[in-house]
């Protein structure tokens, strides 16, 4: 928990005094049963009433003093859980956003969310909860006991036997209910595991008919789930009506107890009356704190959560941030005997001794088959990922010695899965280039073949897209992305297989495009097709990580088995005879 | 007394502890409850007697606790006089009473709790079971027109919800409503004065409650619209993480957050602020209670009016009132937001299935595979007709590929052949028989399809090959791979053919998932064969590789091809090019390529720059 001594800090104060008002709140909530002992056993059997209205004017006054306190602690609580779960909120996404690659991979996305999310909320509902009520049960469990006690000691044998007994019972209720409401979420789970597969899977169940093997494993786990809930529910049927006979017994107990005391003349009748009510509050916050503390386990799980987030100490991102900023240059690319594999991936690593030259202005293909390690290659450039090995230069500069945000300033990636963001389309395409004209933005539009289906929306570029851009075809994310990184103007294009969803003859007039408008850029095309690279000024052929061929299409053709291959595999022999 | 507080690490119950959450989120609200809550009683089949049963002991259970505090009031009178005048009988028999219906109290409740477990397990089971059978018959309409989440929110969450209400808000209603009407009764019988004293509280209560409610419903729903925005702002700027780093925009999203999340921070706090005014409020106005009966009922005391065991026994009733009465709110959205969910699994079970089998229809066992369309016209929606008047006849045994841009309806054909869906008007035969004349079993079994989106099921790699054959032995299973030029790699695997599979094949290559895929396919001895740009997500090099095993397997099937790329296809006996719902053109490759026509026009833009390359 050392992640959260900074909030602890922060709120500690403004929590003290949350749970100062809790108590005072608690206290009144305490006296009142023993003011109301006295008015019964002084008031009314001594028949004084100015006795019984001063004391009831106390009550009175006893819970006003407890609203006010209840109101300012609400106004508290509410105000120092908000804020801070929205720091707490803020802090770990900044410190998502200084992760590396490598560090967001061993998270995996979809947790990162729910740490950011639900994790949160929980913990924060917790802290909330804590300046609430949590505190309170303990403190009107231990108050009432010690108010019973004073009140008559003799009665307090029975809170005695019955407290213990049943702290015990709740107890011995959590250890036996816990592991077996976990069984019930892991049956849970199974059904909803075999439900979702089978949504997925739909046409594959329908193709093969298989219906009965698929509703017998829902069944079975159905009949798991059942069983085991009904277990779970009727252990616990057992113990509630425990803990509350119990506490009947002890009022029982209490009576009989008092009567005698009562008739040897030791003790008043209003005293028993104020017992059975402590007794009822006893046992109320003993439950409470049973809740509190199935609460505490479920927060505390996700404060564990959030703490690995906060705890990760690394900064391959700014680790050598120190280093100088990027001086304009050519956008010569230098991969010398690069070695890379992902953090903890046993085997092989994905690119072996790497090396490789792009000149500016150079077009270079990359090809080969999937999994050869082409999209690895080139995520080093903008440093996504650190090399494992050897070192990769841009204009002579070894690029870990860059700042990450001056090197990535000078490169424009076009990812394999177009990623666009809500807003309007004029946006997406400004995180290219934040201060782009209107007219640098049509331009990029129009050369990656954009504009036209832009124009045809009614509202043109101000078009609003949908999370992900879900209105439009994959086509048109993939074009709008080219058109995002073309804005840019940058020194390196990298196109990572980003036009596999356009058709044939638009992926040629993008690629004539950007032979017109970058000259001097160098660009790194990866393609599926071959026709995409076929014509670039260098085609690197990438097999297992290893380069295998590197040359124009005519000397591969010639020398390079792998390219052969590629080639006869989407080309084939007979074309020629066609054409 | 069953009003227990939440059981550890169970549902959050709506009894005890629970309360002080009132209201996150809105409520949702059934549409139509009366015949909803009807119909989930009819899910109880020949345990509604056994339900009935378990109902009438809650109400047998409250009744009896409403004696409770009458006795201890008795019990305190007969010890009211004081030092030696303890009348010792009396409080003998009263307690012993009261022990009498404390026991009772715990056997009911045990045997209540013990029994709604059995009966409302049973019934979740039966909903369950029967919402997936049903689910199992609707046609894949149904699942192409909604998002896979909504699905499952409805086959886990929503019965949960169902589950939730028939075992605990029922039975709280119950209870509550008997305690509330019983307490009453009671107090009023014991004093009527007194009773109109502990009830000034009542309208402070409900006006209390009510104004709060009002005020904290929209801010809630407030709440929950700027808590969406944040989580559909994480979402999308954590999955695309690499592109705001790649684009260095991470100042920009930061910013974009810290505004969304201050939002939330603000509303937030404005909605917890007056939605925890309520306990507070309750409590305050719970000890106004206690302070007004004790003063009253101090006063009625000295008068003579009463006795010191009425005011000890007002204390309980009141208790008993007051308390319920604040549950009763929340148990009730529970049970609106109960129903609601049952209202949403029953519009599942309400959706139109697939067509049943026609009387007396036959079973396609070994066809030789003669397809015929037959002026075939479909559209997904009435307004969007996606096939218009589709002829085509495709011979035993031979081959066809379709053709053409996305969305031209290649898919449909096939969706109408294997009967995904139906035609909105013509007729597809196979063998000469209507398609719709067969058994959709048999029919569904002539075929072997291998789509795009390889979908493997967790288990083994021997498991899902034989997924279409349960069956088939372990030799057959390995001639199958072998086939598909899987076993190589298989082999390779640690524990080879028993490797698990984690979901969907998540740890294999695409290529490889593929692979399997066809072996699946292979096994399955179908008659048709379906190859729906099966292998457009593998390289070309792979694909290669897979090319023997397809052709190996297409020898003697009628087989269907739909692929992007023109080389797959170009050994297909006929080609038919596909363009806006119609055939376009037919024939052979080099007919086509002979023709020039928009077959001409794909295929050489597709070569168009291998020209200079190979000229």
């Amino acid at each position: 928990m050392r992640n959260f001594r900074k909030y602890i800090r922060k709120y500690g104060k403004f929590f003290s005094v949350a749970i100062l008002f809790l108590t005072i709140e608690a206290v009144c909530d305490l006296l009142l049963p023993t003011v109301m002992s006295r008015m019964i056993d002084n008031g009314v059997a001594r028949q004084d009433l100015p006795y019984i209205y001063r004391l009831g004017g106390l009550m009175l006054l006893i819970t006003a003093a407890g609203a006010v306190a209840a109101l300012i602690r609400n106004f508290l609580a509410s105000r120092v859980s908000q804020n801070f779960g929205a720091e707490l909120r803020s802090d770990l996404y900044r410190k998502i956003h200084t992760f590396s690659f490598q560090t967001i991979d061993k998270f995996e996305r979809p947790s990162l969310m729910t740490r950011l999310t639900n994790d949160v909320t929980q913990v924060q509902n917790f802290v909330n909860g804590l300046m609430r009520i949590f505190v309170k049960a303990p403190l009107i469990c231990i108050g009432s006991l010690i108010m019973a006690a004073n009140l008559n000691p003799h009665l307090a044998v029975v809170l005695a036997v019955v407290v213990p007994l049943v702290g015990g019972l709740i107890a011995l209720n959590m250890r036996i209910g816990f592991p077996l409401f976990a069984k019930v979420q892991h049956a849970l789970d199974r059904i909803n595991g075999t439900t979702r597969e089978y949504l997925s899977g739909v046409r594959v169940v329908k193709a093969f008919n298989r219906f009965d093997h698929e509703m017998e494993k829902f069944d079975s786990a159905n009949e798991n789930y059942q069983e085991r809930s009904t277990i779970a529910m009727r252990v616990m049927s057992v113990f509630s009506p425990g803990v509350m006979l119990i506490v009947n017994f002890g009022i029982v107990a209490v009576i009989w107890i008092g009567g005698i005391r009562v008739d040897a003349g030791q003790m008043q009748v209003g005293h028993i009356m104020a017992f059975i009510h402590y007794m009822t509050q006893i046992l109320f916050s003993l439950l409470m704190i049973a809740w509190v503390f199935n609460m505490f386990v479920r927060a505390k799980t996700s404060a564990e959560r959030i703490s690995e987030i906060l705890s990760v100490n690394e900064s391959a991102e700014r680790r050598e941030s120190v280093g100088r900023a990027a001086v304009d240059g050519t956008g010569r690319v230098d991969f010398e005997n690069v070695v890379f594999s992902y953090d903890g991936a046993s085997g092989d690593p994905i690119l072996k001794n790497i090396t490789l030259t792009c000149l500016p202005g150079e077009t270079v293909g990359i090809i080969g088959s999937t999994g050869s390690g082409k999209s690895s290659l080139v995520q080093l450039i903008p440093r996504f990922y650190d090399v494992t090995g050897g070192a990769i230069r841009i204009d002579g500069q070894d690029i870990r010695s860059f700042d990450p945000h001056e090197l990535r300033e000078k490169i424009a990636v076009v990812p394999q899965k177009s990623i666009l963001f809500t807003g309007t389309i004029r946006e997406n395409i400004l995180w290219g280039k934040e201060d782009a004209s209107s007219e640098e933005v049509r331009d990029a539009a129009r050369m990656a073949q954009a504009d036209e289906f832009i124009a045809s929306f009614p509202e043109g570029y101000d078009t609003l897209l949908g999370q992900g851009g879900v209105n439009l075809s994959g086509g048109q994310k993939q074009r709008l992305s080219i058109a995002r990184a073309l804005v840019r103007r940058p020194e390196i294009l990298i196109l990572d297989d980003s036009t596999s969803a356009v058709d044939t003859a638009t992926e040629s007039r993008i690629k004539e495009a950007i032979r017109q408008y970058a000259r001097g850029m160098t660009c790194l095309i990866i393609a599926q097709r071959i026709t995409s690279v076929m014509d670039a000024d260098k085609i690197v052929v990438l097999d297992n990580g290893e380069i295998v061929g590197v040359g124009r299409h005519e000397e591969l053709m010639q020398s390079c088995v792998a390219y052969q291959e590629i080639y006869r595999s989407q080309i084939g022999k007979e074309v020629t005879a066609h054409v | 007394m069953s009003n227990t507080p939440r059981t550890p690490a169970g549902r959050p119950g709506p009894g005890g502890g629970a309360g002080h959450h009132p209201g996150r989120g809105p409520v949702v609200k059934p549409k139509d409850w009366k015949s909803t809550a009807r119909r989930l009683w009819s899910y109880f089949g020949h345990e509604r007697g056994l339900l009935a049963f378990v109902f009438g002991m809650v109400v047998v259970d409250s009744v009896i606790m409403l004696s409770a505090p009458y006795l201890i009031g008795v019990s305190i009178d007969a010890m009211a006089q004081g030092k030696g005048q303890v009348d010792f009988g009396r409080t003998q028999i009263a307690l012993a009473a009261l022990l009498v219906s404390y026991i009772t109290d715990g056997a009911l409740t045990f045997a209540q709790g013990w029994m709604m477990a059995g009966v409302s397990q049973r019934m979740v089971k039966r909903l369950r079971h029967s919402l997936f059978a049903k689910v199992q018959k609707l046609p894949l309409r149904f699942f192409d027109s909604r998002p896979h989440g909504e699905l499952m929110s409805r086959l886990s969450n929503d019965i949960d919800n169902v589950s939730t209400t028939v075992a605990q808000a029922l039975v709280q209603v119950m209870t509550g409503s008997v305690a509330i009407a019983g307490s009453l009764i009671m107090m009023l019988v014991l004093s009527p004065a007194l009773t109109l004293a502990s009830l000034i509280t009542v309208p402070a209560v409900v006006l209390l409650t009510r104004t709060i409610a009002r005020r904290t419903g929209p801010l809630f729903k407030e709440q929950q619209v700027h808590l969406g925005r944040l989580n559909g702002h994480v979402e999308e700027t954590i999955s695309g993480i690499h592109i705001v780093k790649a684009f260095n925009r991470e100042d920009k999203v930061m910013a974009e957050f810290e505004a969304v999340n201050e939002e939330l921070r603000k509303v937030g706090t404005r909605a917890l602020i007056r939605s925890g005014l309520l306990m507070p409020v309750m409590n305050v106005i719970s000890n106004v209670g206690f302070a007004a009966i004790a003063i009253v009922g101090g006063w009625l005391a000295v008068k003579s009016w009463i006795t010191i065991g009425v005011i000890a026994s007002f204390l309980s009733y009141s208790r008993q009132f007051v308390r319920p009465l604040n549950d009763l709110a929340n148990t009730f959205n529970l049970l609106q937001s109960g129903l609601a969910g049952a209202e949403r699994v029953f519009e599942v079970l309400d959706e139109q299935e697939e067509p049943a089998d026609v009387p007396l229809a036959k079973v396609l066992s070994s066809p030789a595979g003669h397809v015929v369309f037959n002026q075939v016209s479909f559209g997904y929606r009435p307004d969007v007709p996606i096939l218009r008047d589709i002829s085509f006849d495709v011979p035993a045994g031979s081959s066809i590929a379709l053709v053409g841009p996305t969305g031209a309806g290649k898919t449909t054909i096939v969706n109408l052949l294997t009967r995904f869906y139906d035609a909105t008007s013509g007729s597809i035969t196979i063998d000469g028989q209507d398609v719709k004349e067969y058994t959709m079993d048999s029919l569904r079994r002539s075929f072997g399809i291998v789509l795009q989106d390889t979908y493997l099921f967790s288990g083994t790699i021997k498991d899902n090959i034989r997924y279409g054959k349960p069956e088939a032995t372990d030799e057959q299973i390995r001639e199958a791979a072998a086939m598909a030029n899987a076993d190589p790699f298989i082999r390779r695997l640690p524990a080879g053919y028993d490797t698990v599979l984690s979901e969907n094949g998540g740890n294999l290559s695409q290529g490889q998932r593929q692979l399997l895929a066809i072996a699946r396919v292979i096994l399955s001895k179908p008659s048709i064969l379906i190859l729906d740009e099966a292998t457009s997500s593998i390289d070309t090099r792979t694909e290669l590789h897979i090319q023997d095993a397809l052709l190996q397997i297409m020898k003697g099937r009628t087989t269907f091809i739909i692929a992007h790329r023109l080389n797959t296809i170009r050994n297909a006996d006929r080609i038919m090019v596909i363009d806006h719902g119609e055939i376009v053109e037919h024939g052979s490759h080099d007919e086509l390529i002979r023709k020039e026509g928009m077959y001409y026009r794909m295929f050489m833009n597709q070569f168009r720059n291998l020209e200079g390359a190979a000229g």
